[in-house]
């Protein structure tokens, strides 16, 4: 198990370069640039002495600064806010949306694997088909959209919660509910899924006939097989969900990280885009290999290392 | 199964942690809170260019000269005592012994000499503006190629420690404009010493633009910049140090920061949480205006809309060819002058913008600057001048006219502009050009290296002279995206940044404006409105076109 992460991780810096150059290619070969912000024009050596100030007048010399800053541990400074460095923005964004995700995904893991579950059990039933039903629109349902709704109906039309608001748990519920909409309806329905498949198993009868309680057949020997489609699944979207929503955080005006991803791009903001891209991608990679790991814990006859060697 | 509830008991740790993390900020409430547009984006003075940044750069900083906040004139500023020459080339600048940095440290002559001098060798979009001193255009010129230049040329002087003198090449009368506006903001030496940096190839040195955060910020303004949450709020608190301290108003000021939703912020002005809106969407704002003429009774007093200083319009490219090789019809100004009096005005400020923006047939906005008046023929719509034009430049009802594009930045209403204007020249004209949008950040680097046919533009002016607006067309202006060239109107426009006169620079610019506007390379539009909301119990924020607002004056007071 230990040579199993020890390999994974030796990949990580591997993997994480390839994705630093098709990023860093991606955001040179755009046209544009972060400098010239207004509709006047800018003074040709002010634009020249802002791009050597930031290394940014060759591509090489791009390439030859930032990424051995990179290793030590420095995204190097913002090209458009002036003054704050990638990491102070990181720094100040990502415990915000970190904080946001883990609560939606929290909320979506609990809910998606009861509403699963439950269905799964009384399966055809009334509670099987409203549940489907409501994960079919969680899942059509456009964030934006719901978003919105949950603003309107609980901030606005009934003043529940604060409009725009961030610092207490209290700004957490209606951007973390809207956050958690999409993977709480598709866990729910993977939960439905493998559990229906694994109801029919011999061993639950067994355990039936042994004169176990439904209940306890249930939730103690079917959820933890059950649950491992849902355990793969939920690698990449806590790494989608921990890294923020641009949809969300801009209709509930939370400072997160996911309004970066789209306003770098827009900006031109190259440093910036590459330190997203690149907390987006250990995200990811971490995760996986958690998820990998956690398959191991939940069921210790899964085999992780079966197939790297 | 219990292995199982390890996992969200385990998230739900982590939850309990990361609020910890993520902080909060909250503090003493604010005496002032406004929102401005979008976000807090430069704070150096060498950089400092958009409007909100400047409107801040007022609070925290304070040039030899100041603005009225009511009138928004120049007055004497950190120098209490300006002597000017006779011949009004020569400024000898006392600077006020009371007048003190954020750490106590008293504003010196030399503050403003290094402030300068770096802002001549980091040049920023407003440099030029340092142009008029002598010698500094032949500093800058060496800087900009790399050659060893001497900063003791340029006659920027220190008299003694609180004495400065500037000499200009020539008079310009607005002169201590510049002299209030950032570009001529001191700068303390001292706290930005740990920041500088100095290249080991050239010599030459450079200050990470991070000296401009809290707490090592320092400013002589009448107020310091006392936090910087980024995306989420700006703070400034009373410099205590300032000469002028019993005139700040209000203590602490709250700017607060969310980007790109109008809603929010009219919801937090609408919940009291916020005193004063300084851009108020178009939608939100059409929709009041539109209630309150419906019914006077929903009409909203803290709705504030005003001519701004500043029009839409759109240029055409006049170079012989377009950039690709291909011919280009409007290099003739008959086809210029065809499109541009083709385009009927009203029915976009009547059913897009819905402002009551007025429709221009003039570029410099008329009774925005004292004793300008337009001049006497604009571009007024005309349908029938603008066929004959076009038949006679050869392409009678639009017949082999090329396919063109109209460039235009998504966002705003630029779209639906585009779209009315094209249906009218399909109209009149029987010229369909194809529309070609473009995210702002190509937009602006394709108008400047003239890659358009035809494109929106706009023009804002920064101080209180038609130069202002006239420069931008001069043959040699990095402005000129155009490209449109007139000796005659160059001519005329040198002839009044020399005229010491009022009114005989007044009528100079004026006859340059005809020129421009019979040669039509541009098609003004409408002119800008500013919008505005604050309620009854705020002072100190005039309605004036330049949009600028001194935080200084700004406060609420108790209504009853």
């Amino acid at each position: 198990m230990l040579k199993f992460i020890a390999i994974r991780l030796l990949q990580f810096p591997l993997i994480l370069a390839v994705i630093y150059l098709i990023t860093f290619s991606l955001a040179w070969m755009a046209p544009g640039n972060p400098f010239e912000q207004t509709d006047r024009k800018m003074d040709p050596v002010a634009l020249e002495t802002l791009k050597r100030q930031f290394h940014a007048d060759k591509w090489y010399k791009f390439l030859g600064y930032y990424p051995v800053r990179l290793i030590q541990g420095d995204f190097g400074p913002s090209m458009r806010y002036t003054g704050w460095s990638v990491n102070d923005i990181l720094k100040v964004s990502l415990p915000v949306s970190v904080t946001l995700g883990l609560f939606a995904l929290t909320l979506a893991t609990f809910v998606g694997v009861a509403a699963g579950t439950m269905a799964a059990v009384k399966r055809g039933g009334f509670f099987d088909w409203a549940s489907l039903s409501v994960a079919l629109v969680g899942i059509s349902l456009p964030s934006f959209v719901a978003a919105s709704l949950l603003l309107i109906l609980f901030s606005v039309e009934i003043p529940l919660f604060p409009v725009g608001h961030w610092g207490s748990p209290r700004d957490l519920v209606l951007p973390g509910l809207a956050l958690s909409l999409i993977p709480m309806a598709y866990i729910a329905r993977l939960t439905r899924v493998s559990m229906i498949d694994t109801l029919s198993n011999d061993y639950v009868r067994t355990a039936r006939a042994k004169g176990l309680s439904r209940r306890s057949v249930i939730w103690k020997h079917c959820l933890r097989n059950a649950f491992l489609p849902v355990l793969s699944y939920l690698g990449p979207a806590a790494a989608a969900t921990f890294t923020g929503s641009f949809v969300v955080e801009k209709v509930f005006d939370v400072p997160g990280l996911g309004q970066h991803f789209v306003n770098s791009v827009r900006n031109r903001d190259q440093t910036l885009i590459l330190g997203t891209v690149m907390v987006y991608s250990v995200f990811l990679l971490a995760f996986n290999l958690l998820v990998d790991v956690a398959y191991a814990f939940v069921d210790p006859r899964i085999d992780v290392t079966a197939k790297s060697e | 199964m219990g292995r199982l509830l390890l996992i969200p008991i385990v998230l739900l740790a982590m939850l309990v942690a990361s609020m910890f993390w993520s902080g909060r900020s909250e503090g003493e409430p604010a005496d002032f809170v406004f929102f401005d547009r979008g976000d807090v984006r430069n704070l150096d003075p060498n950089r400092m260019s958009w409007m909100e940044d400047i409107r801040l750069g007022y609070g925290i900083f304070e040039g030899l000269y100041a603005l009225d906040p009511q009138t928004l004139n120049a007055v004497p500023g950190t120098a209490g005592r300006i002597d000017i020459s006779p011949d009004g080339t020569v400024y000898t600048f006392h600077i006020r012994p009371n007048a003190g940095w954020t750490n106590g440290d008293p504003v010196l002559a030399e503050d403003f000499v290094f402030a300068w001098n770096r802002m001549m060798d980091q040049p920023g979009d407003y440099t030029y503006l340092l142009d008029f001193i002598v010698g500094a255009k032949a500093y800058r010129a060496a800087v900009a190629e790399g050659k060893p230049a001497d900063f003791s040329a340029v006659k920027i002087e220190v008299l003694d420690s609180r004495t400065l003198r500037v000499t200009l090449e020539h008079p310009v009368p607005y002169f201590p404009d510049i002299c209030a506006f950032p570009p001529t903001f001191p700068l303390n030496r001292r706290s930005m010493e740990r920041f500088r940096k100095v290249d080991p190839h050239t010599g030459r040195e450079t200050y990470d633009n991070s000296f401009v955060r809290p707490p090592h910020f320092v400013t002589n303004g009448p107020y310091r910049l006392a936090s910087w949450e980024f995306k989420k709020r700006v703070r400034l608190v009373a410099n205590e140090h300032y000469w002028d301290r019993a005139n700040v108003k209000s203590r602490v000021i709250d700017r607060l920061i969310i980007e790109d939703n109008k809603l929010g912020e009219f919801l937090r002005y609408e919940t009291g949480v916020v005193d004063w809106l300084s851009d108020v969407d178009t939608n939100i704002a059409a929709e009041l205006l539109a209630r309150g003429r419906r019914n006077p009774l929903l009409k909203r007093d803290d709705l504030k809309v005003f001519p701004a200083f500043g029009t839409y319009f759109y240029s055409f490219n006049c170079l012989p060819k377009f950039k690709d090789g291909r011919d280009n019809p409007f290099k003739d100004l008959r086809v210029r002058r065809a499109f541009a009096l083709a385009v009927d005005k009203q029915p976009i400020v009547e059913t897009i913008t819905r402002m009551g923006e007025r429709i221009a047939d003039h570029y410099v906005p008329p009774g925005s600057l004292p004793g300008y008046l337009p001049p006497e023929r604009g571009l007024v719509h005309n349908p029938s001048e603008a066929r004959r034009l076009l038949a006679e430049a050869g392409f009678p009802g639009g017949r082999g006219f090329p396919p063109l594009k109209l460039l235009f930045n998504t966002g705003s209403r630029h779209g639906e502009v585009a779209q009315q204007i094209r249906r009218q020249w399909r109209d009149k004209l029987g010229v369909t050009l194809e529309l070609e949008p473009v995210e702002s950040a190509i937009f602006s680097e394709r108008l400047h290296n003239q890659e358009y046919d035809i494109a929106r533009a706009s023009w804002f002016g920064d101080y209180r002279d038609v130069s202002t607006f006239a420069d931008k067309f001069l043959a040699n202006s990095d402005n000129n995206d155009a490209k449109w060239v007139n000796p005659e109107y160059d001519r005329l426009c040198y002839a009044a940044a020399r005229e010491q006169d009022h009114a005989a620079r007044m009528e100079l610019y004026r006859r340059a404006e005809q020129i421009l506007l019979d040669e039509a390379p541009l098609i003004p539009i409408y002119y800008y409105v500013n919008t505005f909301m604050f309620r009854e119990n705020v002072r100190g924020i005039p309605l004036d076109p330049r949009n600028m607002v001194v935080l200084k004056a700004v406060h609420k007071v108790k209504t009853p």
